[in-house]
Order: structure tokens, then sequence, then C-alpha cells
């Protein structure tokens, strides 16, 4: 109204730089993943297990590295919730996709995860107790069946 | 002569559960997901959705047809024996929160000088209906087995429903500060 340029404050700044941040980070890195375990899988590991801080070298030099961090855990979040409570028949394509993705031989994947239960790290911080109770069960419940298929198509 | 003998001793064992309620020493600080908002301690429309998909996932049906009509019966079995575990996991936290919410409810009421009785009775006559509802559900899901759980989406929604309800009218800030002020 006064001519001048609204000024903006110092938080509407940081929530803009996380837009963007979330944006850049999307297209730029987690497209290029195959399917949404992939993305999950990826995000939990750009978190330090000692910490629990998340670090990305390419977002904390386009951005900061406090940016960075928002950007990865928000990302981390929505990804999870999106896989926690979908359906179990789209959770099992979704580890089927992973598998397939080359990452570990099938069957070595299979135990392993069986076995140690790794995806248990897969969930962000803070988030709601049943939930994350809630995927680790999909999960082993999503192992059973593609270790079912996968016996059935190496017998054929 | 007998009713009144009975209502009579039903009305005298709750008079004696409120006043164990009140004497009741040492807030156990719990985990209750919508009391952390200062505001009002009511969910917002985000944690809102996440409730009804989290209840949909437990206890809908969706992903039971699934496993039914493309897995085997040992895939089947270990799908019922998580989602029983996550459904009494689930029911045992409603029942924590509501044991909060009413422990937060006691300590306000013991600093307040304007007690209104019948609205007290009234609370405690809904927890422990509210309790008795979650062991009978906790009971049912127990003793008949995984089966129990297909269709109990509705029960769980109202009882979680029941809860927030029973919450609300005890916490209400508003409405609690103009009853229950200190002098």
């Amino acid at each position: 109204m006064n001519g001048k340029p609204m000024e903006r404050r110092p938080n509407q700044l940081t929530s803009m730089a996380v837009e963007d941040g979330l944006r850049d980070l999307r297209n730029r890195t987690l497209a290029k993943l195959d399917g949404d375990f992939a993305r999950l899988v990826y995000l939990a590991s750009t978190r330090d297990y000692n910490t629990g801080r998340y670090a990305h070298d390419g977002l904390s030099f386009r951005f900061t590295e406090s940016v960075a961090e928002r950007v990865l855990a928000e990302a981390h979040r929505e990804v999870f919730a999106s896989l926690a409570l979908s359906p179990l028949k789209i959770l099992v394509t979704q580890l089927e996709q992973y598998i397939r993705s080359g990452c570990a031989r099938p069957d070595e994947l299979l135990a392993s995860w069986r076995e140690l239960e790794p995806f248990r790290i897969l969930a962000p911080e803070h988030d709601d107790p049943i939930t994350v109770k809630l995927f680790a069960s999909n999960i082993r419940v999503a192992l059973a069946i593609v270790k079912e298929s996968w016996r059935a198509n190496q017998l054929l | 002569m007998t009713g009144a003998l009975t209502l009579l001793a039903i009305g005298f064992l709750l008079i004696a559960s409120l006043v164990y309620l009140l004497r009741r020493r040492g807030l156990e600080e719990e985990d209750v997901p919508w009391l952390r908002d200062e505001d009002s301690g009511i969910p917002s429309a985000h944690s809102e959705d996440h409730r009804k998909g989290q209840l949909d996932r437990i206890f809908g049906c969706e992903d039971w047809d699934f496993i039914r009509k493309s897995t085997s019966s040992r895939v089947q079995q270990l799908f019922l024996k998580e989602r029983k575990g996550i459904a009494l996991s689930w029911l045992s936290r409603l029942r924590r929160e509501a044991r909060t919410g009413m422990r937060l409810h006691v300590a306000r009421v013991r600093a307040s000088e304007e007690l209104d009785p019948l609205a007290e009775l009234r609370l405690a006559i809904d927890y422990y209906a509210f309790q008795a509802k979650c062991g009978l559900i906790a009971a049912i899901l127990l003793l008949g087995g995984p089966m129990a759980l297909r269709n109990m989406v509705g029960q769980a929604e109202s009882l979680s429903n029941n809860l927030r309800g029973m919450l609300e009218a005890a916490l209400k800030p508003d409405a609690f500060s103009q009853r229950t002020r200190v002098r």
C-alpha cells in the first residue's frame, strides 16, 4: 500500500526455504528412487544413528544445515505416514518393488530383514507409537507374503 | 425394599470410588497425545484424519480380505496374531489416556472450592463405564480369537469418541476455570 515491499520475518523466510528445500529434494533426489519404500529407506539413512539428526551435503550447501535438517525430517514424516497407514496390498507391492530394485539378493534380503528386523529404524522420531507398531507389524506380514510368492516363483 | 437397598449400595459404591479418586495422591505424568496442545487439548483436523486412518487399518476388513483371498493359512494366522497385538496396544493406550485425563481432572478439582458433586458423579460414572467397555472389547479380542477383530471398526471408533467427549468435558479450560476458580 505504501509502495514499500512487504518485509518478511525470519520465521517466514525459514518456512519458505523449507518449502523450496522440500521441492528440491523431491525433484532432484526422491523422484529418482523407485517407489515410496526406497524413499523411506533413503530418508531414514540420512539420519545419524547416534544423534538422531538429519544431514544432507547437497541441501546444506544450497540452503543451510538447519533448513536441510527440517526438510529431511518433514519428507521422512510424509513418506512414513503414507506407507504406515496404506493398505497391506500396497505395502506388499512397494516392498516387492524395493526388492526388485536390486539393492541385495532377494533371498538374502528377506532372510536378514526377517531375522534382524532393520525396518524398525525406518520410523521417524516422535511419531505416534501405535502407527510405528502397526508399520513394523505390517512389514512382518508383507515379508511373509513376499517370501511365499518368491519361493513359488523359484519353483516354477 | 431390596431394590432400594441395591440402589443405595450402588450409590454408596460410586461415592466411595469418587472419594478414592479425589484422595489419590501423585499425579502420574503419562503421554496423552491430544493433551499436548496447550491451547485446547482438542485434536486438530490432521490428527483426526490420522486417527481415522489408524482405526480403519487396525479394525477394518480391507487388509483381512486381501490376506484371506491371496495368502496361505500360515500368513493368515500371522496377520491375525499381529493385528490382535496392535488392537490390544491401541485399547491399552486408550485406557491409559482416560486414566491420565481423569487424574488431571481430579488434580484440578482438588484445588477448587466450587465442586459440583452431581457433575463429578456423572463424570465418574462415564469414566467407569468407559473402562468397562474397554475391558469388554479386550475380553472379546482375547477370548473370541482373532476373528473377533473383524468389523470392530465401529465399536473402536465409538470408544475413541467416548474418550474424546469425556476428556473434553473434564478438561475444557474455559468452562472449568469459571466453575472451579480458586479464591
